[in-house]
Parts: structure tokens; sequence; C-alpha cells
């Protein structure tokens, strides 16, 4: 068998080539030197550094906030798609542009901009304070960081996904006797379920990575509100490189395994429910 | 009934969609909703399932009011032109649908889908995926989709429209099969007439929003009453013919009426000559059938078992006149032939012939054709390019032709032209308009169209007339316009007076009256409106209301016309058709 498919464009090798060398140099590369540098660790060592009580606390918040917020974005990416695709009301282009600030924002300054607002004498952290919601420098902030970075993917995954559900399919399920919430559960919702996931996993990732924002909402209290990358940079500048790159081994392999795990899991429903033809 | 549909109307940003469509359909009876694309024949088919709502008017399925019944309680299935299946279910989980809904238990689910897949012929395809069935397949699916909860009515939107040739025969025969074996009510809608032909009981034909006629397909096609269905129903020929005592004179040929004629006056009728109905002949003599002229053959074109000519006909005294057209030599008669008829008399382009007819059908309408009437040959060139008037006459697919009048509007003056008008004249916005239409309706012109220079397509029609002659004549006419432009249609009762309580049953009746004759005698869905006053007085402040509109009015003896009509008709602000009748 070969790769080759018959194409109207030519250039096969050349593209191919080039994508293997670009992949390398860009991300397998600095990955294998990550690896080497853990490494060349002893083992003791590294165990002790990757499953220290600060940094076991540091994974559970990264990973945990992270997924709390790409399930945030699930839930409210999926509305504000719904909003901008369903519906006509003035405005509507100007909200679509806002999605996309987070993207063009350096982090740290929507890190400084959530913290302002929700310290204790911030905008609304004030009103939160007396009802004993403390937002910045805890958990909370944390996983409000992340959702506000992560939630343009979500929307910008499930968005052409909406547009492309035909408005036939409502209007048939609506004459056979369907009420909205059976149409929505039963018709849109498993249309657009790849789209979602899809959303769900950028979000995921996104969030995973994020550093700028979270450092200043956060607190960083070790064992509290202590984010992994954060947990790096800290053994960075303590010129610990060996740590670091530990810590961010471990980071990768998490990463890796549930990224590749909801991709299974889409794969898996692709073949069992969409086009199981040609 | 199984389906009453009473004054629909569904406008859309101000343009009515559907206007005032009123009809009932028969238990089991297959109807066809047939027109051109944009003719609102959609519309009014999502309106019956309950998929939009109608802003005028009430819809009942089976004697149930369900204007404002939502689609999933109203118990009807439809089938979409491009099947929309649910994708990621099966045959089965997509036949079950409706069953699931109404949480029927999963043994008498599967029963009921297996009777439906033998009814579609699709026995044994349950757990494939839409995407794994042919276009042909697929729509069947969705057909035993709609019938699952069985419904009371089944609606097909152009089922066959994404489907080839062959399948589409095949599914045709399937669909007659199932709604016999069901005898459940159906509306089609298409755009395709052989499809319409094949399936319907009955079809109604719809143009501009407005149902035009419904009846069986023979009837409609023999005896189609007005232009649009006479030449979208299958090719027409349109003749401009004269209705004389002893019958209809076409070319040269007299035929018998068989419809009564209005009046006993000589007037300008629409003849319907069907291609298959013309024969061609070497001579006058060798024809078998009535001679309506002669001809030269442009063009021949083989088709299988009929021949398509193109026939011009040639100009001599008796000449019939085509209404299609505006005088250019490519207006030309459609003929086909049987191979019968190609055997025994065999023709080339460019030959001569003689042309005969065999059976012609007169319209009903009122309107045959314009007469541009001007002070000056220009002028009238120039009246006669005015848009709503092209409109008008590319929309009814007749001709405009001029006539030069220089004493246009001097008193005592008389005609310089022919001494009939014929069809309907045509008069441009003076300032004094009310003299010049007095003076040509005092000369014989019936029926006068005063359009000012910006005159558009009118929104609304108003309609009225003084005097009861001429009553019946504007209604055919109000009629006829309303057919060629998509406006509503607004009857304006008027009783003198005041606005008190002897005037209000009186006036009522009036309202109630003229509907009904309109629906009954003339297929004119109109509203009403009761005014009190002076007509003329009312009439001009009821059009100075709004812009975009219309006034059709009848009149009968012209005594103090320009007086009366002054306010109406000088300067020109609307477009008035003034219909004249009852001239003792």
């Amino acid at each position: 068998m070969s790769f080759r498919q018959p194409s109207i464009l030519p250039g096969f090798g050349l593209t191919f080539g080039f994508t293997t060398v670009f992949l390398s140099t860009i991300v397998l590369l600095p990955l294998a030197a990550l690896v080497l540098a853990a490494g060349s660790m002893h083992w003791s060592d590294f165990v002790h550094t990757v499953l220290s009580p600060r940094a076991l606390g540091s994974y559970r918040l990264s990973f945990g906030a992270s997924l709390l917020a790409a399930c945030i974005n699930l839930v409210f990416g999926f509305i504000i798609a719904w909003t901008l695709v369903r519906y006509e009301f003035p405005g509507r282009n100007l909200i679509d542009a806002l999605i996309d600030m987070p993207f063009a924002l350096p982090t740290a300054v929507s890190g400084i901009a959530l913290t302002t607002v929700f310290a204790q004498n911030g905008w609304i952290g004030r009103y939160l304070e007396p009802l004993g919601i403390k937002v910045a420098y805890t958990w909370i902030g944390v996983t409000l960081a992340l959702t506000l970075i992560s939630m343009p993917f979500a929307v910008r995954a499930v968005q052409p996904a909406l547009l492309e559900v035909q408005r036939e399919l409502e209007e048939a399920a609506e004459t056979l006797g369907a009420g909205r919430l059976y149409v929505f559960r039963r018709i849109i919702l498993p249309t657009v379920l790849p789209a979602l996931l899809t959303g769900f996993t950028l979000a995921f990732a996104r969030a995973v990575g994020e550093y700028g924002s979270v450092i200043f909402i956060s607190g960083n209290l070790p064992m509290k509100t202590e984010i992994t990358p954060l947990l790096i940079v800290i053994h960075l500048e303590q010129f610990d490189y060996q740590g670091a790159a530990a810590l961010g081994l471990v980071m990768l392999v998490i990463s890796f395994v549930m990224l590749l795990a909801i991709n299974l899991l889409q794969a898996w429903g692709r073949r069992r429910h969409v086009r199981a033809a040609s | 009934m199984s389906i009453t549909l009473d004054q629909v109307t569904k406008h859309y940003g101000g343009v009515p969609v559907v206007n005032d469509v009123s009809l009932d359909i028969g238990d089991g009876e297959f109807f066809v909703l047939l027109g051109p694309s944009g003719s609102g024949k959609s519309t009014l088919l999502r309106a019956v399932a309950g998929l939009s709502g109608v802003d005028h008017g009430r819809i009942s399925l089976h004697g149930r009011d369900v204007t404002h019944v939502a689609a999933r309680k109203r118990g009807v299935g439809l089938v979409f032109q491009n099947y929309a299946l649910f994708q990621h279910m099966t045959v089965a989980e997509n036949i079950e649908f409706a069953l699931r809904v109404r949480r029927m238990r999963a043994r008498a689910r599967r029963e009921r889908r297996k009777e439906l897949l033998r009814l579609v012929a699709l026995e044994g395809l349950d757990e494939r995926l839409p995407a794994q069935l042919s276009g042909g397949q697929q729509q069947r699916v969705a057909v035993a989709r709609a019938l699952a909860h069985k419904p009371e009515v089944l609606l097909l939107d152009e089922p066959f429209g994404a489907l080839d040739a062959k399948i589409r025969e095949e599914l045709r025969r399937t669909i007659r099969q199932v709604q016999r074996e069901l005898g459940i009510t159906t509306v089609l809608v298409t755009h395709d007439q052989e499809e319409a032909f094949a399936m319907a009981d009955r079809i109604g034909i719809m143009n501009l929003g407005r149902l035009l006629e419904m009846g069986a397909p023979h009837d409609l096609y023999t005896r189609p009453a007005t232009r649009f269905v006479a030449t979208f129903l299958g090719a027409a020929n349109l003749i401009l013919a004269r209705r004389t005592p002893d019958g209809v004179q076409i070319g040269g040929a007299t035929v018998a009426a068989a419809e009564r004629a209005e009046d006993t006056r000589e007037n300008e009728v629409v003849a319907v000559v069907r291609p298959e109905e013309i024969e061609v002949a070497a001579s006058r003599e060798t024809l078998s059938c009535g001679y309506l002229g002669r001809g030269v053959v442009d063009e021949v074109v083989f088709t299988g078992a009929l021949e398509r000519l193109r026939v011009g006909l040639t100009d001599e005294k008796h000449a019939p006149l085509l209404a299609f057209g505006d005088g250019e030599s490519d207006a030309s008669l459609q003929v086909t032939r049987s191979q019968h008829e190609q055997r025994s008399f065999e023709v080339r382009p460019g030959q001569q012939v003689a042309i005969g007819v065999r059976r012609v059908h007169v319209l009903p309408t009122p309107l045959s054709s314009f007469t541009a009437c001007a002070p000056s040959e220009d002028l009238a060139e120039r009246l006669s390019h005015q848009p709503l008037l092209a409109e008008l006459a590319a929309r009814m697919k007749t001709r405009i032709t001029t006539r030069s009048e220089p004493q246009l509007g001097i008193p005592e003056a008389p005609c310089q032209g022919a001494d009939t008008f014929v069809g309907t004249t045509v008069l441009a916005a003076y300032p004094d308009s009310a003299q010049r239409a007095e003076w040509l309706l005092r000369r014989g012109a019936r029926d006068l169209l005063v359009l000012p220079d910006e005159a558009r397509a009118p929104q609304r029609v108003l309609i009225h007339w003084i005097g009861e002659a001429a009553r019946s004549a504007t209604l055919a006419i109000s009629a006829s316009v309303l057919r060629h432009v998509p406006a509503e249609a607004v009857y304006v009762g008027i009783v003198p007076g005041q606005a008190d309580a002897a005037g209000h049953p009186h006036g009522m009746r009036q309202l109630l009256d003229a509907r009904s004759e309109a629906q009954a005698a003339h297929g004119l869905e109109m509203r009403t409106e009761l005014h009190f006053g002076d007509a003329e007085q009312q009439l001009a402040r009821r059009l100075g209301e709004a812009p975009g509109q219309m006034l059709i009015v009848g009149v009968g003896p012209l005594a103090h016309f320009t007086e009366r009509f002054r306010q109406l008709l000088d300067g020109g602000r609307w477009p008035v058709l003034i219909v004249h009748r009852g001239v003792a």
C-alpha cells in the first residue's frame, strides 16, 4: 500500500517532507530534550521530585481546575455559540468579535484584569466577600482564569457544527410529535457532539498549559493555589533544571494520555454514529 | 372535510407570499398544490403542518381548528424534499421516532415498523444508516417515518425533487399505492405539472401567493379559466379573438362559443389553442377542420413520439393575432403532431402551410389586450413603456398596441382612430384626466386604465363600484388583475350619509354580498371595509392614506362624470382602472 493518493495538486514529496521536518524541529526535538533532561536524573530523585506533596497538590489543582474550566466552557460555550448561530440581534457581530478577545490579549493582562475585579476590594469581589465566597487567591480564581482564556476554543469549535444542523431535522422531529427538549436531546446534541468534544479537548489543553493569567489571581500558595507550570518555574528559578524537566515530563504524559483518550472516544463515536458508509 | 383553509394569508416583509387562500380537501383525497417556485405553495404547506404561523385566516384539520396548535400536536406527517432523515439513527430508529416520542412499547413499535417497511418496500433494511441508502430509499424511509404515528394528513413537500427520473417514477407509484391503501388525505407540493397530472385527484394551481384555480387534472387542462393556468399546464397558444353574436371569430374561422357572452356587444377575448389541436395541411381545402390562416414553418423539432413545430403566421387580412409577443416577427404558433399526422403530411422548415384549428377554448378573462391612447403617436409610444403597464402586459402575456387621438379630451370632437376600442384602453394621468377619461368612455372605451407616470405594481387594490350595473364586470376584472399582481384585494363598501345605526346593517349586507359573489363567481378572495359618506370622496381619502395602492372602480351612467371623478383622477396620484358598463 502506498501513502500516495492521486491528487490534482502535485508535490506530495515536498509537502510531506516539509511537514516532517517542521514537526520534528518545532515539536518532537524539544520534547525529546525534555525527556533526556529528566532522564539524566537519578531514579529516586525523580520520584522524590514528582511525587512530593507540593507537586501532587499542584497536579490536582492544574488538572482539576482545567477539567472544571473545560466543563464550564462545554456548557456555556455551547449556549453562546447557539445564541450567535440561531438568533439575529443588534450587536451580534460585536459579540462574535469579542469571543476572540482572550486569544489576542496577553494572558497576563487577563490575569491582572480578573484580579482587579475579583479581589476582596474589587468590583465584584467586594459583594462576594460578605457571602463568604473568596475568588481571588483561591482555586475558584484559578478556575475562573482558566475558563476565561479557554472559552474561545469551545465556542469556535461548536459554532460551525451548529450552523450545519439542518432546521429541517428539527422540523421533521417536531411534526413527529417531539417536544423542544426531546428535539434538543435526541437530534441536536448527537449531531454536534463530536464538535462539542473537540471544543472540550481544545479548551482543556489550553487550560492545562496556561501560566500567565493564573499566577496573578492564584496567590501561589504552595499546596493550595499553586499550579504545576508555576512550580516548574520555581524549580527553574532555583536552577533545578532537572526537577523542572521531571515535572514537565509528568505534565506531558498526563496531558497526552487524556487527549489520546478523548480522541479515541471521538473516533469510536464517529464509527458508531455518523456515516458508516463508504 | 379533512383539511379546510379559510382565507389563509402569510406575509414576509410586507409582501403577501400566501394571499387569501381558501380551500377544502376531502377525506382520502390526493390533492396537489402546483405552482412555479416562489408561488407560496411550500409556505402554505408549512402553514398546514404548523411549522410557520399565519397572519390571517384559519386552518382546520378534520373539523378541529388548529390555527394556533403547535406542529407536534397537529397529527400530520411531513416529508421534505431532501429527506431530513436523522443521520445518526438507523432506519429502524428513524421510523420509530414518532412512536418512541409517544412512549409506545418496544414490541408494538417493532411490529409497526415492520408493517411500514413492507408498505414502502424496504423490508430488511432496518439496521442500515441513512447514509448507506440511495436517495430513493431514503425518501421511502422518510415516508414511512411520516406515517408511523398514523397521522390524519400526509404532507409531501416536493418529495421527488432530488431524485432522478426513473426512481422518481417508481417512488411516485409507491406513494400513490400507499396513499390508496391507507386512504389517507394527502397534499403534495410540486412545480412539475406532469407529476401533478400523474398523481392528483385534484390540482390547485398557485401563482404569486394566490390559489388561482383548482379542479380535476383533465378539466383544468381543457378548460382553464386563466391565462396563467392555460400556459402553465402544458403549452398553449394564446390568440386574440373577437366574440361576435355568431360565435368566436378567430383568424379566418368562426367557432361556436360554448360560454354565454356577458353582453351582446362585440368584444375582444383571449382564446386558448393547445398545440395538439392545431392542424397543418398543404392547402385550405385539404384541412379537416376550421381554417385559421396561412403560415410558414420556422422550425421542426423531433422529440420521439411527437414532432414540435413553430409556425410563423403570414400577414394577411384576417390573420389571427397572437396575444403573446409585441407584434414582432418572432411570435409564432406552437404545434405538436403525432407520428400519424407526420406520416400523412411531411413538413420542412420554410414550407408554406395552411393552418387549421380543431378546438378552441375561450378564457373567461375580461382583460384581453392593452391599447395605449394619447394625443400623439410619440406620447402613446412612451405610455406603452410605462413600467406598471409593461409589467402587467408581460405577466398577462398580452400585447400593448398604441392609438393616437389628437383631439383627446376636446369636448364634442370626434374620434380619429377606429370607431371601436379594443381591450383595455390606457390613458396617462394629466391634470385633467377626468375630462379625458370621460371623452374616451363616451366614445366607446369600456375598460380604462388611468396611469400616473411613476406608478408601480400596487401592494393593495381597492375595489368599488358605483351603481349595480357595473358590479359583475368590476368583480371579474378585479379578479383578473389580482391574478397577475401580488397585492391584497380590499372591497370598499360605502354607505351614503353618516355612520349611524340605520346604515350599518345595510352596509354589512353589502360587504357580505360582494365578498361571497367575488368568491363564488370569480374565485377572488377579498377583504372588506365599510365607510360612510360620499363615494368618490371616501375613495380618494382611503387612497391617500398609504402609497402603493390602486383603485378599480365600476361606473354605470356617465352623468357628471368629470366633476365627480376629478378628485380621483386629476393629477394622477394613483393608478385607477375604470370599468364602465350598463349604458342604455
